[in-house]
């Protein structure tokens, strides 16, 4: 079976000549279906680039990223711009959500950015999961920083992507929301065997996933399966954050 | 400080350069308006400078109040010649006579050579001399069967000197003269006007004036001044001769163009004006939204010590730097506005002198305060919000709470109902004098946009939301956002369609105001006109002869025909214009419904509309004492009252007999024929037109003829008029650019999020243009609806004697509409492009 997706010998640098900066260096990665993979490591160690050059936000320098079997290089825009409304999902840290739409029609977005009305039994589970059945019609200034998270979080599931990014998603919550948001991505994985990439500073919550990928200075330094807080925190300071 | 505003300013160049075009357009209309009009002038003052160049004394009838008002001058016997030739004091003497519109040269294809605006004179001139107004260019003076011509004229009409031309006389027989040369007055060629000049005897034969001149222009011997040539001439005179110097000519010929020009150069202003007005609210939504913006900065300066006058000072010299920059450019753009102004009236069948254009120091010193006025005025308000900026706003997120609702519906209710009033003086009460009621019903104009705009910021998201819901229908998500895009920044959306509002508000008041005019006229040729046939003169309803009547009324299939024709009278100290119609004939081609008595007046009678008969408590039976231009005084019976001033085209009507006697020319404006019984109508008509064809410049229309031939005409004057307007759907054109760059900016990173996960590129320009288009249907719909308010309001305001009944173009309403909605989806094309065009990384990590 094909990994959700892989990067093979990636490399990107930012800028060239003197003010050139390597944010990634040669990484191979792959994440395999329905699994729940946390990425770590200091500020500037290269997480946010990984991401987005996995995700199709950006593109590498060399090197190839695929999402399922699909070469992102091989892709211009308006299909690259297709495969992250049906292929992959995406929370970000905050302002995850369109203003001037509902709560519901955020959820929808990129189902109705393809004109499709997607699996509705699929969404009524999402919705009921995250808990947002009494809060469809609200705008996004109209809940609170984790209820919009968890909108996020099912707009991310809404489509059944074949994997989700989230970049620090509890980094603007209090505890209690963060872990209720952590909790719903982990059910996510769980029960409905979706795959999940998350980027975050936080041991505990990189502590719910089944794996824990620790970055530094553009290459990937650790991979630790089955991950507990203090198997990480020791990590981390081995790494010297 | 200074420095860091300029910093200001050139940070935002680019919304600055959309704000910078719409001053310049209104600056620039004023200053073309001004740089036309002292073209004109100065070209006009040259050719009266020219025309009377050698002439120290000029002898004519003297006019009264009530000739000087129909343009033909007093004529007189030319035996004063030889009596003027005679005296010591003068040197040259030449008797002219001088005449409008009564011939025209036709050309080879058997059309009369005319030009559009200017009037074509027929006159006489007997060669170059020391007081001749004219100079000649090729060929030689006219004498005998010779005539010559302005070279424009001869241009027009593929003339050469030497060849043999056909020239339509006012007595109705074309002859054929010889062109024997070219004139003009000097410098500034003829003004645009035609020439057709004869010798003096053959003018006067042509003209049915035999032994008549109208002028005597004298040059004084050496060592005579004109004042004493003038004074000298005077004895000889007799009583209704007058003389007066070369000088006192000059001026009251620039005088007389000088009057005209400035009507026309006022009423462009009065377009500039409210182009102007119109960018104001472009300039003060551009200054808003970037002190909006800027909060966060100006609270930081605070916090680090500015004053808020400081803060204040910047946004005054960051609008004055736009103000500078386009005074600078409206002046020059002037220039440009100016010669297709020349270009678009031309086009509309006016016609202008060529000239160079002139900018006078008053024009730059005018466009200079304008510019810079309505720069800072309308940076008053976002400056002082600027100023009051606190120091804590620095780390406030989010927007800060907008002034209050209630303040705004006040205030904006006040400002409203202050312009309905002014407005309703204006129109209703009688403040005095056209100014007086132009400048009430603009002002109070200008409120009530004002007050509309503000108010409309109430309703915007809501319109908005309720034009959107087809567009999120059909459109899905991208609808769907457009439309919520369109209405979350209510303010925000009633400023930036202001200007498209006001503009097609005016068009549409013109619109609705057209087609009341023509309705009105339609009812007016329905109900009152009994003519089979219609007789005028085809460009612009100048007078003709009224000899043409007499050879129609001979005509075996011609039954009645009565010509009208406008005679000034004084009624007690008052000069007044009454009709003088065929009153035993009138009568079988229109009806001007006559109430009491009859419209057969007779010689000695007269006719009042029934408002003007109560007014002076006048009825049939009673007797007026009434005096004609020659001086004749009679007294008339009033034997009919009438309701209809449209068709009898004035409030009183006497008898054609008795108005040819005592008036300057036996002319008249136009003339109705019914068939004889049995006439075939085609028949009947080729007769006629066979009669007429002697006069190549009028024309022969029927009812339908006549009803589309005026509709041609207003409908021009309306493309003329919405053509100026335009400007403010230009000025609106930027406005909306700018607001959306503005909310393309300031969206950046919900486009970054949206294209993310998976809004293509298409579909974000579509929805911004969708948002474009929401928000400036809004402004058409209230636009077109303030049009409707303001038309009927004209309506009512205009006597009934030109307009009785509101007509509304349903059709143009809606075209207008639609444009507006387009104009949208075109402005936002450049910011939306922009949009699709943002990379998706950098907009979701911007703050
Ligand atoms: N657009 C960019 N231009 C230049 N350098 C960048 C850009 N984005 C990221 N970088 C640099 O790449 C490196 C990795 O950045 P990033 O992936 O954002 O790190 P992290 O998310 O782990 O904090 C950093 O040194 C950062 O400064
Ligand atoms: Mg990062």
């Amino acid at each position: 079976m094909t990994a959700a997706a892989r990067i093979v010998n990636g490399t990107k640098t930012y800028g060239t000549g003197d003010a050139a900066v390597t944010a990634l260096r040669d990484v191979n990665v792959q994440f395999s279906g329905a699994q729940f993979t946390a990425i770590m490591g200091p500020s500037g160690s290269g997480k946010s680039t990984l991401m987005h050059c996995i995700a199709g936000l950006d593109r590498l320098t060399s090197g190839d990223a695929f999402i399922g079997d699909t070469r992102l290089a091989d892709l211009k825009d308006k299909k690259l711009t297709e495969l992250r409304r049906t292929e992959v999902g995406f929370i970000f840290q905050s302002f995850n959500l369109v203003p001037t739409l509902t709560a519901e029609e955020n959820i929808n977005l990129p189902l109705s950015l393809g004109g499709r009305s997607g699996d509705r039994e699929w969404i009524d589970t999402v919705i009921d999961t995250v808990g947002l059945r009494d809060r469809l019609s609200h705008r996004p200034n109209e809940l609170s920083g984790g209820q919009q998270q968890r909108v996020a979080v099912a707009r991310a599931l809404a489509s059944r992507p074949t994997i989700i990014f989230a970049d620090e998603p509890t980094g603007n919550l209090d505890s209690n929301s963060g872990s209720e948001v952590l909790a719903f991505m982990r059910r996510a994985v769980d029960e409905f065997g979706q795959t999940i990439v998350m980027v975050t500073h936080d041991a505990n919550a990189a502590a719910t996933a089944d794996r824990v990928l620790f970055l530094n200075d553009g290459e990937i330094v650790h991979d630790m399966a089955n991950p507990t807080a203090d198997r990480i925190l020791d990590t981390m300071k081995s790494i010297g954050s | 400080m200074i420095k860091l505003a300029l910093r200001g300013a050139r940070a935002n160049l680019g919304r600055l350069i959309l704000t910078l075009i719409s001053v310049v357009l209104g600056v620039a209309f004023v200053s073309g308006s001004f740089v036309l009009a002292d073209s004109l002038r100065s070209i006009f003052n040259q050719v009266s400078e020219d025309a009377f160049a050698g002439v120290d004394a000029q002898v004519r009838g003297a006019s009264n109040d009530m000739n000087s008002t129909n343009g033909e001058t007093p004529r007189f016997n030319d035996d004063v010649i030889s009596a003027i030739a005679n005296l010591p004091e003068a040197e040259y003497t030449e008797g002219g006579l001088f005449s409008f519109e009564r011939a025209y040269t036709i050309d080879a294809n058997n059309e009369v050579v005319r030009p559009t605006g200017p009037p074509v004179f027929t006159g006489s001139w007997s060669g170059p001399s020391p007081v001749s107004s004219f100079r000649m260019i090729e060929g030689e003076p006219p004498t005998g069967q010779q005539v010559v011509i302005d070279p424009v004229q001869a241009e027009r009409g593929g003339f050469v000197v030497g060849q043999e031309i056909t020239v339509s006389l006012p007595t109705g027989e074309p002859e054929v003269f010889t062109l024997s040369g070219t004139i003009d007055f000097g410098e500034g060629g003829t003004g645009g006007a035609f020439f057709i000049l004869f010798d003096l005897p053959t003018t006067q034969r042509v003209l049915g004036l035999p032994g008549q001149i109208d002028s005597v222009v004298v040059s004084a011997a050496t060592g005579v001044s004109p004042d004493e040539l003038v004074t000298a001439i005077s004895a000889v005179l007799p009583d209704n001769l007058e003389a007066v110097t070369g000088e006192v000519v000059i001026g009251e010929q620039k005088e007389d163009f000088g009057t005209f020009i400035n009507i026309f150069g006022n009423v462009l202003l009065g377009f500039a004006v409210v182009v102007l007005f119109v960018s104001t609210f472009i300039i003060n939504n551009t200054f808003a939204t970037l002190v909006g913006q800027r909060t966060r900065m100006f609270g930081l300066m605070r916090s680090i010590g500015a004053s808020g006058k400081q803060i204040m000072q910047m946004v005054f010299i960051e609008a004055g730097s736009i103000g500078i920059a386009a005074s600078g450019l409206g002046l020059v753009g002037g220039l440009g506005v100016a010669s297709a102004l020349k270009r678009l009236f031309s086009s509309a069948g006016g016609e202008f002198p060529d000239g160079p254009l002139e900018i006078r120091t008053r024009t730059i010193v005018v466009v200079i305060i304008v510019g810079m006025g309505v720069t800072l005025a309308s940076a008053i308000l976002p400056a002082l919000r600027a100023s009051r900026v606190t120091p804590l706003e620095a780390f406030r997120t989010g927007g800060r709470a907008s002034r209050p609702l209630t303040v705004r519906i006040a205030l904006g209710s006040a400002v409203l109902l202050l312009g309905l009033v002014f407005m309703a003086i204006g129109m209703f009460g009688n403040p005095g004098g056209t100014s007086a009621t132009l400048a009430l019903i603009g002002v109070g104009g200008a409120l009530t946009f004002i007050g509309v705009s503000m108010l409309s910021a109430m309703f915007a998201g809501a319109v908005a939301g309720f034009i959107g819901t087809p567009v999120a229908a059909l459109r899905g998500v991208t609808g769907r956002i457009a439309r919520g895009n369109a209405s979350r920044n209510p303010q925000r959306t009633s400023s930036t369609v202001t200007a498209l509002m006001i503009g097609l508000a005016l068009i549409s008041g013109v619109a609705v105001l057209t087609r009341s005019i023509l309705d009105s006229f339609e009812e007016v040729l329905n109900e009152s006109i009994s003519a089979d046939l219609w007789i005028f003169e085809t460009n612009q309803g100048l007078e003709f002869s009224g000899l043409l009547v007499e050879q129609l009324a001979e005509l075996p299939e011609v039954d009645q025909v009565a010509g009208f024709s406008p005679t000034a009278i004084r009624i007690g100290d008052e000069v007044l214009t009454a009709t003088g119609f065929d009153s035993t004939t009138g009568t079988s081609v229109v009806n001007m419904g006559i109430i009491d008595g009859t419209a057969e007046v007779g010689r000695n009678g007269i006719a009042i509309l029934d408002s003007v008969a109560e007014e002076r408590q006048l009825a049939v039976g009673d007797q007026l004492s009434v005096e004609f231009e020659d001086g004749f005084v009679t007294t008339l019976n009033v034997r009919g009252i009438f309701d209809d001033a449209a068709i009898a085209g004035a409030d009183w009507l006497i008898d054609r007999d008795l108005s040819r006697e005592h008036r300057i020319t036996d002319a008249i404006t136009f003339a109705g024929l019914t068939y004889a019984e049995g006439v075939d109508p085609a028949v009947g008509r080729a007769v006629v037109e066979a009669t007429t064809a002697a006069f190549p410049q009028l024309s022969v229309q029927d009812n339908t003829e006549f009803q589309e031939e005026a509709e041609g005409q207003i409908a021009q004057l309306q493309v003329v008029i919405t053509a100026l307007l335009v400007l403010c759907l230009v000025v609106a054109f930027f406005g909306i650019v700018n607001t959306m760059v503005l909310a393309v900016l300031e969206r950046t990173r919900e486009i970054g999020l949206l294209r993310a996960v998976g809004m293509t590129r298409r579909q974000l320009q579509s929805s911004v243009r969708w948002e474009a288009a929401i928000i400036s249907l809004f402004g058409a719909l209230l636009g077109v609806a303030l049009g409707l308010l303001l038309g009927w309001a004209a309506v009512i305001a205009i006597p009934d004697s030109f307009v009785s009944k509101l007509g509304i173009p349903w059709g143009q309403l809606v075209v207008y509409i639609i444009v507006g909605g387009l104009l949208g989806v075109v402005a936002a094309w450049f910011p939306a492009r922009r949009a699709a065009r943002l990379d998706v990384l950098e907009a979701i990590s911007t703050q």
